[in-house]
């Protein structure tokens, strides 16, 4: 029994190991990986509709600082590409 | 952004400033300050400072592609499933035509130049030429 519960442990430590292995590699270092669990995880997600749904609508801001529009009213009649992003 | 001069005869673009993915005080990328722009950031705590890294951002790059800023509350981010970069289409009628994964390892810009290409076909500018330094 002890032995059973042994390998398990050490299974599921390897399993833990290879799994921040390659989450640091992904992230492009084992700090990185912590930071990416700690600042990225909570923000990714795949989002709730799909194509053909009709798009959600959200307010935005201009870049003067006060000027509030909506994402829609930038599509005047045709397709609207939306590129999100940030500067970092 | 080549696709945006291709096709802005076509389609409607707007970029959406979402909340920044490696500030100074978060996710800090050495590759930031390597980054010849040095582009170095706390995450912002209020609007105001929102918006004054999306102006030094436009003009910094000289940023022609139409720009909104999300608010405080994220709630563009967050209906989106935006960050930390993300490409949509919304077609005439305002339904979604093309959801792009998530950046950086899904973000594929040539998926949207497909997308435009085969609706409207091949259009392709020469990218301008770059500025001469003083």
């Amino acid at each position: 029994m002890n032995r059973t519960l042994l390998w398990i442990a050490i299974s599921l430590g390897g399993l833990v190991v290879l799994a921040y292995v390659g989450l640091s590699i992904m992230a492009g270092g084992p700090k990185d990986a912590i930071e990416m669990l700690r600042f990225a995880w909570p923000h990714m997600h795949r989002g709730k509709f799909r194509v053909g749904d009709i798009a959600p609508d959200g307010q935005l801001v201009a870049l003067d600082g006060a000027t509030r529009f909506h994402i829609r009213e930038r599509s005047n009649g045709r397709p609207l590409v939306l590129v999100f992003g940030s500067f970092t | 952004m080549q696709i945006y001069e291709d096709y802005k005869d076509h389609a409607d673009f707007l970029t959406i400033y979402i909340r920044e993915a490696h500030p100074l005080d978060e996710w800090r990328m050495k590759s930031n300050a390597k980054d010849k722009d040095d582009v170095c950031y706390v995450q912002p705590k209020t609007l105001a400072q929102r918006v004054a890294i999306a102006n030094d951002f436009t003009q910094r790059f000289k940023f022609s592609v139409p720009f909104g800023i999300d608010e405080m509350n994220n709630a563009a981010n967050d209906a989106y499933a935006a960050w930390p970069e993300r490409l949509y289409i919304l077609d005439e009628s305002g339904r979604v035509s093309y959801k792009g994964g998530n950046g950086p390892f899904q973000y594929e810009p040539k998926e949207v130049r497909a997308w435009l290409a085969q609706r409207y076909g091949e259009v392709k500018h020469p990218e301008p030429a770059p500025e001469k330094k003083s």
